[in-house]
This record gives C-alpha cells, sequence and structure tokens, in this order.
C-alpha cells in the first residue's frame, strides 16, 4: 500500500466523471482504499445547486455566455468549451469543440440525464457492416451489469419492445413520466409515417432510493440537482464511496503523468497542485484513468519512457486514434395547430419523456438507406420557462404583437439527431508539443473530417423531421440545409470516446476487454476513452456499466492478493 | 454617443452578426439551439443612412465561469446615458403596452434589461450593442429628415409614422430601412424577452412550473387532451 498524507491506499483513480465516480464506489464498498485525484474544485450540489433561481435574478436573464455555454444556471464549473489557460489546438481544416469542466464529478454534473443502453447489433458494427471493429464484448455479457447499474444508477423509462432498445430486467426501470400534449402529438404524427416514438430512459428518479428523493417534477436538470433525483457521481457514488471510510479525495489536482517502474508496472502519478501550483508524486499498486477520453490519452500520450516513447501502454500506437463523438443535428418546426393551446405545467422531468430511437434497421441491411448507422431524435419543446428568445418570431409591435408572443408560447417543437458516426482514420487526438496549458502539460490538438456515413445520416435526419413536423400540418421554421451544413462540429455533442478502445488484440488496441491496458498490467482505463464504437446512444449509462462491470473485477482481484 | 463617422470607402463592408438569442429548446435536461442564426448585416450604402457608428468594446467584468448561482450579482455597469434610457423606454412600451393579459414593458423594467444587456461585456451582446445604438440614433436622424426634429419631441403620430416604416420583416428589403428593420427586431426580442421573463410576464404568458410537484407527473390536464385530441383530428392525412 502506499500512502498520501497519512492516508493508505490500493488504487489511485484520476476523475472523479461516471467512471471514476463508478470505480470509486465499487471499490471502496468492496474494501480497497482509493486516492482520487480531482482536478477541478471540490463542488456541492447540495448547497450549490440554483434549483428554483429564475431567469430574471440572473445575468443577462441566464442566457449563454462565453463563460457560461449552456446559459448562468448550468452546473459546469471552470469549464466549457473554453478552458482560460487551458487550450487545445486543431489541425487545418478541423472543427472540433472540447467541453470539459473542472469540478468535483465532472461532467455527469450537468449532463442531459439520457441513458439508452446498447444493443447486441452494438457491439459488433464490424460484423454487421465491415465499418469500424467489433467489441470484446457481447450483449449477453454486458446485459446483466448494464441491469445492476441501471437499477443503482436509477432509471426511469420502460421496455418498449422497441430492437433499438433492449429489454432491462424484470423490476430494474423505474415507471416513466406521463407525456405532455406537443410529444403526444408528434408519436401521433411519427407513428403514421411508420416510426415509434417511446418513453426515453433517464436517469431521473421516478421513485425515491437510498437517500436520494424522486424528482419533483421542476427545474432544470443541467443545473444540477440538489435532490439527488438526476443522477450525478456528487449526490451518489462518491458520497457513498467516503461513507465507507476508504476514500480520499484531492480536489485541485491536475495530473500530468503517469509513471512507470522498472518493472513494466506503473508506479503512481505525479500531479499539478492547482492552488500552489507545485507537483506532487503520489504512489500507487493501481491506477485507473477516468480523466474523459480526450484528458485520458492526452496524458497517457505525455507520459513518455524509454520502453512507451510513444506515452505509456501505448505499444499500439492507438492511443488517441479512434476518437469519435455523436453526430448532431437541430431541426426545429412551429405547428399553428398548438397554437394558443390550454395552459399546464410541463416541466415533468425536464426535456424529453418521448423519444424516437433507431427504426430502419432494415434499411440498412437491404441497402435502401445510405448510411450504416443509426440515430435516434430527441424531441423538445413545450411550455418551458419563457427566455430571451422567447418573442424572436414575431413581426411588428404593440397589443397584437404581444398577444402574437403569446399565441406562439409551446408550438414549437425541436428534433434533435443524435446519430452514430463510423471510426475513422481522419478523426484522433494527439500532443501539440508547440503549446502547453498554464500548468505546462502539453496540449492536445484535433484533427476531425465526417465522412460520407454522417454526411448522408444527418440529411436523412433532415428529411424525416421535417416529414414528422409536416404530418403535423406544422412548418420547418430552420433555414433549409443539406447535411453537409446541417451536421455540428465534432465534440459538440459532448459524446466524445474512443480513444483508447478496448479490443482482442493487443497490437491493434489499448486495453483489454476489463479496461486492463494490455502493455501496463497495473495500469486500467475506465472512462469513454474504451469503447470501441461510439453508437448513437447517449454514452453515460455504458461508461457507468463498463466502470461497475470491471471495477468489480478489478477489486476482487486486489482482494484475492491481500489475503 | 460619440459621433465617429467613418467615411465609406474604410466601412467594413460586411459585418457578422452573434447571436444568442436562438428559440432554444431543452432536449433531454440540456439545452440545444433549434433556430435560423442571426441575419447578417447588410452592406452600408449610400441609401441606407444608417449611422455606422463605432463604438469601444467594452471589456470587463465578467462574471467568469464560477459565479455564485444562489445570489447572482451582474458585475459590469450600465453605459446607456440618460437620454438613450428614455428612448429605450418609450420603444419599449410600443412595443410592448400594457394589455389586458399584462403590464407595459417599463412597469416591469425591461429598459434596465436592455441597458444591462448592452452593457456586456460578451462578444454577442457587444453586436447587440452596436445595433441597438446605431438604431436609436437612426431614429433621431430620421425624424430629423422627415420632421426636423428629434424622435423624442416629433408627435406621436410621426413616431409611429417611422416605426411602421422599419417593424415589419417585408420592409427589409428597401435599402432605406434594411438595417433600422435589423434593429427594431432586435429591440423587439429583447424587449418581449426581458417583459416574458419577468415575474409578471411569466405570470401572463401562463407558465405554471418551477414549482415542485410532488408524486408522479401529472401530465396534460383535460382541457389540455381535448385541445389536442381536436388537433390530432384535424391533422393532414
Amino acid at each position: 500500500m502506499a500512502s498520501f498524507d497519512g492516508f493508505e491506499y490500493d488504487v489511485i483513480i484520476v476523475g472523479s466523471g461516471a467512471g471514476g465516480g463508478m470505480s470509486a464506489h465499487i471499490l471502496t464498498e468492496a474494501g480497497v482504499r482509493v486516492l482520487l485525484l480531482e482536478a477541478g474544485r471540490d463542488y456541492d450540489p447540495l448547497t450549490e445547486t440554483p434549483m428554483f433561481n429564475e431567469n430574471h435574478e440572473a445575468p443577462l436573464r441566464g442566457v449563454s455566455t462565453s463563460d457560461k455555454d449552456f446559459g448562468f444556471y448550468d452546473a459546469t464549473v471552470d469549464g466549457g468549451w473554453d478552458v482560460p489557460g487551458e487550450p487545445y489546438t486543431s489541425a487545418e481544416g478541423t472543427d472540433f469543440m472540447w467541453y470539459r469542466s473542472r469540478m468535483l464529478g465532472g461532467r455527469t454534473n450537468h449532463f442531459g440525464r439520457i441513458t439508452p443502453r446498447f444493443n447486441d447489433r452494438d457491439f459488433k458494427p464490424f460484423t454487421h457492416d465491415g465499418l469500424g471493429v467489433d467489441w470484446p464484448l457481447e450483449y449477453d455479457e454486458m446485459a446483466p451489469w448494464y441491469d445492476k447499474a441501471e437499477k443503482l444508477v436509477g432509471i426511469s423509462g420502460n421496455n418498449p419492445g422497441v430492437y433499438d432498445v433492449p429489454d432491462s430486467g424484470e423490476g430494474v426501470l423505474q415507471p416513466p413520466a406521463k407525456p405532455r400534449v406537443y410529444e403526444l402529438l408528434v408519436k401521433e404524427a411519427s407513428e403514421k409515417l411508420g416510426i415509434p416514438m417511446v418513453p426515453i430512459r433517464r436517469a431521473v428518479l421516478t421513485r425515491a432510493i437510498d437517500e436520494r428523493e424522486a424528482c419533483f417534477n421542476a427545474t432544470a436538470c443541467g443545473r444540477g440537482c440538489s435532490i439527488g433525483a438526476a443522477f450525478q457521481t456528487t449526490t451518489s457514488v462518491i458520497p457513498w464511496a467516503k461513507k465507507t471510510g476508504n476514500l480520499k479525495i484531492v480536489t485541485d489536482a491536475m495530473v500530468k503523468e503517469v509513471h512507470l517502474g522498472d518493472d513494466g508496472k506503473t508506479t503512481g502519478v505525479t500531479f499539478v497542485n492547482r492552488k500552489t501550483k507545485g507537483d506532487v508524486r503520489v504512489d500507487a499498486d493501481f491506477v485507473i484513468l477516468a480523466a474523459s477520453a480526450c484528458e485520458t490519452a492526452r496524458l497517457m500520450l505525455n507520459s513518455k519512457s524509454d520502453k512507451f516513447p510513444g506515452g505509456i501502454a501505448n505499444s499500439s500506437g492507438q492511443v488517441g486514434r479512434n476518437l469519435v463523438d455523436s453526430t448532431g443535428a437541430d431541426v426545429s418546426g412551429h405547428i399553428p395547430a398548438l397554437k394558443g393551446r390550454p395552459r399546464y405545467n410541463e416541466d415533468g422531468l425536464d426535456g424529453s419523456h418521448l423519444y424516437i430511437p433507431w427504426w430502419d434497421y432494415d434499411g440498412q441491411d437491404d441497402g435502401s438507406v445510405n448510411f450504416k448507422r443509426g440515430y435516434h431524435f430527441e424531441v423538445g419543446g413545450g411550455f418551458g420557462a419563457p427566455s430571451m428568445g422567447v418573442g424572436r418570431s414575431v413581426d411588428g409591435y404593440g397589443k397584437s404583437a404581444k398577444q402574437d408572443v403569446r399565441d406562439n408560447y409551446g408550438s414549437n417543437i425541436g428534433f434533435a439527431l443524435r446519430g452514430e458516426m463510423v471510426i475513422s482514420d481522419d478523426c484522433y487526438c494527439e500532443i501539440d508539443e508547440q503549446v502547453k496549458d498554464k500548468w505546462g502539460i502539453p496540449v492536445l490538438k484535433f484533427h476531425w473530417k465526417w465522412s460520407e456515413e454522417e454526411i448522408n445520416q444527418a440529411e436523412h435526419g433532415l428529411e424525416w423531421a421535417a416529414k414528422i413536423i409536416e404530418a403535423m400540418g406544422g412548418v420547418v421554421t430552420s433555414p433549409k440545409r443539406t447535411g453537409e451544413e446541417a451536421i455540428l462540429a465534432g465534440g459538440q455533442i459532448i459524446h466524445e470516446v474512443g480513444t483508447t478502445r478496448m479490443g482482442d488484440d493487443p497490437k491493434t488496441s489499448v486495453t483489454n476487454k476489463w479496461g486492463q491496458t494490455w502493455d501496463v498490467d497495473n495500469l486500467y482505463i475506465m472512462d469513454g476513452g474504451v469503447f470501441a464504437s461510439n453508437p448513437h446512444k447517449n454514452c453515460t449509462i455504458t461508461i457507468l456499466t463498463l466502470a461497475m462491470k470491471n471495477a468489480t473485477k478489478l477489486a476482487e482481484q486486489i482482494l484475492g492478493e491481500r489475503s | 454617443m460619440s459621433k465617429n463617422y467613418i467615411s465609406k470607402i474604410n466601412r467594413r463592408d460586411s459585418l457578422k452578426w452573434l447571436g444568442s438569442l436562438t428559440s432554444v429548446v431543452v432536449v433531454g435536461g440540456v439545452v440545444v439551439a433549434c433556430d435560423a442564426p442571426e441575419p447578417e448585416m447588410p452592406v452600408v450604402q449610400e441609401e441606407s443612412q444608417w449611422p455606422d457608428l463605432k463604438f469601444e468594446v467594452i471589456t470587463g467584468p465578467k462574471y467568469g465561469q464560477d459565479p455564485d448561482m444562489i445570489n447572482p450579482t451582474t458585475p459590469w455597469p450600465r453605459t446607456l446615458t440618460a437620454d438613450q434610457l428614455n428612448l429605450v423606454a418609450h420603444l419599449s412600451d410600443i412595443i410592448c403596452p400594457a394589455d389586458d393579459g399584462g403590464p407595459s414593458a417599463t412597469e416591469v423594467g425591461v429598459p434596465d434589461v436592455i441597458d444591462e444587456w448592452v452593457s456586456a461585456p460578451y462578444e454577442s451582446q457587444q453586436s447587440d450593442r452596436v445595433l441597438i445604438l446605431n438604431g436609436l440614433q437612426w431614429l433621431d436622424d430620421e425624424a430629423g429628415r422627415r420632421f426636423n426634429k428629434l424622435f423624442m419631441t416629433v408627435r406621436a403620430s410621426e413616431q409611429i409614422q417611422i416605426i411602421d416604416d422599419i417593424a415589419y420583416a417585408s420592409k427589409a428589403s428597401e435599402p432605406a430601412f434594411e438595417h433600422a428593420v435589423l434593429f427594431f427586431a432586435k429591440l423587439r426580442t429583447l424587449v418581449f424577452g426581458g417583459y416574458f421573463t419577468s415575474p409578471e410576464g411569466i405570470g401572463d404568458i401562463g407558465y405554471m412550473g418551477n414549482v415542485p410537484v410532488l408524486g408522479d407527473y401529472p401530465g396534460p390536464t383535460e382541457e389540455a387532451m381535448a385541445h389536442l385530441n381536436d388537433v390530432i383530428a384535424n391533422m393532414p392525412a
């Protein structure tokens, strides 16, 4: 056992988001002692979440600014698309955006809580279409772990009997929330077109479990949730891990290097104490990296040694490669029939209650669809808290314009396409040797280019969103665009994964199916970096599930060695 | 207001106007922008009579990436002059007068919202500042051209005559008004945004959320469902 500040521990975990938080919980619960290093500051949702604050209390009525990219009340601390003093660079022609936060709990504090699990086909993309690689995992192997993770996280939703949405086990899910008027209308229109619209799975409790309360149907999840109803590691796995007495958290600890010993094992890490700006070296028998896919890749690439001149555990050369985000494209429509509709409270669980899962696997198989990977539509709209844009679409002035604003309220519907991209040699990150951040750590340089696969998929989404809007008697209000024009920037959906992928072959992958690096057997990766592909299903629940499964195995090993 | 006219030769022929006023849609708890981008500012031509004043950029202070969200404060000073604020207030109530549904814009403090907005040190608000301040100047210039007076001193009917020329998107095709139409649209968005985000405006528009509802989400009311069923029955075939 190593020790730091009088605390003895077996494992260092770098990062306190989905992967790091879940790993800490599983390990400490089993009796393994953990030193958790978090680059950002300490953060307490119980006291810091602006639960009922209204827009008029905030500067600029709460709109997004470069300081707060998702609005004033978004939970993100010291982060966003730009982190002062911590730049990243882009190759020419690359349009990539990297969202980071610097806080305990990482990005779990503000994520959308959409938690769909992968299906069997998602784990075997290469087998189905010859692109990318298969995962070294079967769905059947993952299914019981998904059940366990979903039960622990607390997921509301159902088993809709749609291939894209595999069933969760009996009694795993909590009841979904009732749909709202505009969602029922979209469902009606979609089903007319042969497209299913089903309850969305979200990490929002509709039933109290442990010390977490059921959602009280108010306040935006992106602000964080002081009652623990919307899952974030800072109201669940991290406090639980603390309670065991087996966890010590060090915040403001920006890890810059993973050390390699003469025996080929990692001996620990060095972090920059962000307050004193000094380097601190901490030893460990095991190191888990869960700093987020890109930060973990950066850390590994920056950890050079004679044995690994290209970065620790990178004999495959795959660290930083295979970077994938979800595709994104937004379409909005105005539905005249919804104008002036009767008011009622549409807050509910915040965000979607229903969504449109991918529906055309047959079209992909028979070639009638000109792209290989699916997408889903997240559907937004309704009577949300009025924002500064509420009057944007009216003309004129005076009483009639004022009435138009009232009438239009709740009559716009947005379709957010979130799709799978195919792994590409064009998309990766590497170290930019020319640029260092304010801690003296070399930064990442991104390379990005969408392929025909993603462009065609976006095009398809634009077409079908328009069909659904028109089926409701509505008009598309987004400008007319090609798929290429509509597709959002790489990284913009904040589902970036794949940079340290798992596999069966040490030559083409960084870790085995347990997140253990092939090259350094006491070095593990438990964030989204290990994804072998990035199905259109929002990644957090799979990061949590893999971390749970792999930390359980690691705990067994550590306790086995101890006894 | 400093009048730094810049000769037409040096005028930039196009300015990109960044906007943060998209109609946002909440998707899965995360806000996504879901609307057309802000229109580009047209080239300033001889016949446009747009003042095209330049202003010093406001540089700070910002609230930063870790503000106190429970008790928010706005760290930057307001910058509108008394005359500008009066003009904004007057226009705010032309755009959003009191009616049966609720009070006027000035009654709920909208001019202060706009002053805070155009004084903010963020890029998007800085673009709006240039548009708004030029628009206010244009109104005085236009009142001068038509009636030889400042906008605030002409008759109400004369003010409305000018407003009617710039308050509608269809007027944007006239070179003399194309910039002023963008100004008015921006001001209208800010006025209605400020009004309907105020406590009174929230009540006016009928937002009923942001209150804890214990137990399962009750879903639509009977009245809302009856309306929906009607909409579904009349959907296009």
